[in-house]
């Protein structure tokens, strides 16, 4: 009679290690549901379209990821897709609309984002300022940066950038190329050194300072990544809006914690992974069409989506309760 | 530092010596350390002892590098050293067991083994095969008394307190070093754990490495020491030979002019089984906790004892509000009890007082004042606070416990462990408890300390409070209790009062039924 209570506490237990379970079963029931309101989804051309509004944010929650495992977190993610945004698309302008002028606008905006998270980084692991307030007081100075660039929204990306990204390779929507390259980058940076040794700066700082980490390094190494991860973050959506917009990321900072947070990932650190916020991710955006297919009446919409978000939080509170005893 | 080998043995090129000479080292306004000296040769086994507060652990991590002296200087192998990190002190071949776990508790004991020294596979990744195949290799030095669970592939977080001290010694072998420290290594294991790592530091000194050792048992220091240490008030007084020496020397030189540990007055059981009784407790059960009966008279010290974990910590919680119990009857004077939080515990007369510090005690950062009146404001209920009325409610426990501290308004983080013991049994003693329950509360804490808290409990059980005491220390319960009850898997095996209470009926009984 012991022995199936056993085999249910390991199944538990390893559940409770594979914390994107749970997002894992919402996203299924989110997309079963989604299929029944609206059965064009199954189409791969729609489910290409969805995916393309969803690549921004499951990259950015991406990055955030990281910062959280290491303890601490990105207020500033947003503000640096709009930095990054309107800078390329700025540079575009400048150097033409030919493959060495377009890939250096890139090249560029990835260098600004990742710029921009080594200086959170420092903010905050070498000055020592608390890394809500320290990445919300940057994310006021890289948007204020943003507005300086490109003052009002405008500006056109050149015509081979936007159309290659909408387009398709090997009768594949290039978007779910990126989804499926950023997935192995996940898989195999989980099984790094450094990932390992962030893990443990994330779930026992001074631990891991006395085991001999380089405790400082690793945050400003993840602030980095994020970084890196914002400007990917801004490449597409400038794509997808082949425009300049210096407000452009705003709405995505909390939508990245939210996705990182319904992934499982713990906000206290060294708990969860990246692929639990690119499934939180998508879990985010399907609640999203699920609302807007149901026809649901304009007004309450923004209280529906709140209280299904809540929903999902409160099962995985539970779930991880039950796992624990 | 490439690591293929995963031998658990620790690196055969011997050892090293190492000469601290002077160390200083203040926090704050503590002066932690005002003449640290340790002569370490090379292959020895060296003891380092004294009471609390007296700066072992501060040299210690001097040497570690995680701690940077004020002044003075290391040498090792001759050469003076400058240790900015524990990095460095790991590269030049310092280990050292923190007395605080060093163990990250959301990860595997695999990872926590190579943690820093991830074994490498194409350059970046880890491998895990090699990784798995030496945290095996690491643990089968404890083959036979890790217990239940202890593999490479459990969470740390999810392992006994002995079995996190077994992977955090693994942990300090596990990087090969030339010079070992282990603060405290032993507290937490048991008598079979501890005989196979004292075999496993024979063997490595045989292998020309050189250790440092800590501990509070006597037994320990001539069971496994060299040479010896003894420190008192940041001072390192004395090296003495342990061949050569005696216990009563060590002692007189840790507790220098003043006298020596008083032991409790001794009551016979007699007198107690006048007292009336008061706390009745009838077939209670909860988590290990499996049918428990027993009555506490007025006034009476009731030690619980047995091996640890035998449910006499679960059994404290439990009456505590903190584990609320699912069968069984609690009553106090009469009156039966079904309270589910500490908060109603309190209000009952409910007093908690526990060795873990950390987790049930102090309240690191905040000042002294605070942490020495959480109960009586909770217990008062008053809507503002009086300072000064308050610390008049707990002075005289402070004073008589001979707390030493810079002022009410100091972190109680910077005490060492013993003081911040003192203050939360202040805490307690202060609303004047009539039942106090103790769940190993001299864990950790030297024995001057120890002295000055059974003291306060004789005081507490002449005014009649009823007092439960768990200790992992069973000369504590022989001395201070008036009758035992000894626990075996959740329930009372046997009790000893009057004559029968001898060490050597309490270890019998212990182990009697373990056996089967």
């Amino acid at each position: 009679m012991s022995r199936p209570a056993v085999g249910g506490a390991a199944v538990l237990s390893s559940l409770r290690r594979q914390t994107w379970v749970l997002a894992a079963i919402v996203f299924v029931v989110l997309f079963a549901v989604n299929a029944i309101l609206q059965p064009r989804l199954l189409e791969p051309a729609v489910m290409t379209t969805t995916l393309q509004t969803a690549l921004p944010l499951i990259l950015i929650a991406i990055g955030q990821t990281y910062v959280v495992l290491a303890g601490d977190i990105d207020l500033s993610v947003g503000s640096i897709v709009s930095l990054v945004n309107v800078s390329v698309v700025t540079l575009f302008m400048a150097w033409g609309d030919g493959p060495l002028g377009i890939l250096g606008a890139m090249a560029a905006g990835i260098a600004i984002g990742v710029a921009c998270g080594v200086a959170n980084g420092i903010a905050v692991a070498v000055l020592r300022f608390q890394p809500i307030v320290a990445t919300f007081a940057t994310a006021i100075v890289i948007a204020g940066i943003a507005l300086w660039v490109l003052p009002q929204a405008g500006g056109q990306a050149p015509t081979p950038y936007w159309r290659t990204y909408m387009g398709g390779l090997a009768g594949i929507g290039v978007v779910v190329w990126i989804t499926l390259a950023a997935l192995a980058f996940v898989l195999v940076f989980q099984r790094s050194r450094f990932y390992a040794q962030l893990m443990a700066v994330g779930g026992q700082r001074q631990a891991a300072y006395q085991s001999g980490l380089p405790v400082m390094g690793h945050r400003i190494r993840a602030y980095a990544l994020s970084g890196l991860f914002a400007g990917l973050t801004a490449l597409c959506l400038t794509a997808e809006t082949a425009s300049g917009d210096p407000l452009s990321g705003q709405a995505l900072t909390l939508q990245s914690v939210t996705a990182v947070v319904l992934g499982g990932t713990a906000l206290a650190g060294g708990i969860g992974g990246a692929v639990g916020s690119m499934i939180g991710a998508v879990v985010l955006i399907l609640i999203r069409n699920l609302i807007f297919f149901a026809r649901l009446p304009f007004e309450v919409q923004a209280l529906v989506e709140g209280l299904i978000i809540l929903a999902v939080l409160a099962g995985g509170v539970l779930m991880t309760r039950r796992a624990a005893r | 530092m490439a690591m293929t080998n995963p031998s658990p043995s620790p690196r055969p090129a011997g050892g090293a010596s190492l000469q601290v000479r002077e160390a200083t080292k203040r926090f704050g306004h503590v002066v932690a350390l005002s003449r640290g000296d340790l002569p370490l040769a090379n292959g020895e086994v060296h003891a380092l002892v004294g009471s609390n507060g007296c700066g072992k652990s501060t040299l210690c991590k001097i040497i570690a590098g995680s701690v940077r002296p004020d002044s003075g200087t290391i040498t090792l192998d001759g050469e003076t050293v400058h240790f900015a990190s524990p990095h460095d002190a790991e590269a030049a071949g310092v280990g050292i067991f923190y007395q605080e776990l060093s163990l990250i508790p959301q990860r595997t004991v695999a990872q926590n083994l190579s943690l820093g020294r991830e074994p490498r596979r194409g350059g970046f990744l880890v491998d895990r095969k090699a990784e798995r195949q030496r945290a095996e290799a690491l643990l089968a030095l404890f083959e036979g008394v890790g217990g239940a669970g202890l593999t490479p592939h459990a969470l740390v977080a999810d392992l006994t307190v002995d079995q996190r001290q077994i992977v955090e010694i693994l942990k300090v072998v596990a990087a090969e070093p030339r010079i070992m420290i282990f603060d405290e290594a032993t507290a937490a294991l048991d008598r079979d754990q501890t005989a196979v790592f004292f075999d496993l530091l024979r063997k490595w000194k045989g292998e020309g490495h050189s250790i440092v050792f800590i501990t509070h048992r006597m037994d320990e220091i001539f069971a496994i020491a060299d040479r010896i240490t003894v420190m008192r008030d940041g001072v390192s007084v004395m090296t003495l030979d342990a061949e050569a020496t005696s216990r009563e020397e060590i002692v007189a030189g840790m507790v220098g002019e003043t006298g020596q540990v008083r032991s409790a007055a001794h009551r016979t059981s007699g007198e107690m089984a006048a007292g009336e009784s008061a706390l009745e407790i009838t077939d209670l059960r909860v988590g290990r906790v499996d049918g428990v009966t027993f009555t506490a008279h007025r006034g009476e010290i009731v030690g619980l004892g047995g091996l640890q974990g035998q449910g006499q910590s679960t059994l404290l919680r439990a009456l505590f509000g903190a584990l609320p119990w699912r069968d069984g009857r609690v009553s106090l004077d009469g009156v039966a009890l079904r309270h589910r939080t500490p908060s109603a515990a309190m209000a009952h007369g409910f007093a908690y007082i526990s060795g873990d510090r950390r987790r049930d005690g102090v309240f690191d950062i905040r000042p002294i004042f605070e942490n020495a009146v959480a109960a009586s404001l909770t217990a008062g209920r008053q809507p503002i606070v009086l300072r000064n009325r308050l610390i008049a409610q707990v002075s005289p426990v402070i004073d008589r416990l001979k707390l030493r501290f810079a002022g009410y308004g100091q972190p109680v983080g910077e005490l060492s462990g013993g003081n911040q013991q003192k203050v939360v049994v202040a805490r307690w003693l202060g609303i004047r408890p009539r039942v106090l329950l103790l769940d190993d509360p001299t864990k950790g804490i030297d024995l001057g300390a120890k002295a000055d808290l059974y003291e306060e409990l004789a005081r507490l059980s002449a005014e009649g409070t009823v007092i439960l005491l768990y200790s992992s220390e069973d000369a504590e319960l022989l001395s201070v209790a008036d009758r035992i009850l000894v626990f075996n898997s959740g329930r009372i095996v046997r009790t000893l009062s009057g004559e029968e209470k001898t060490s050597h009926a309490l270890t019998g009984a212990a182990f009697d039924t373990a056996a089967t």
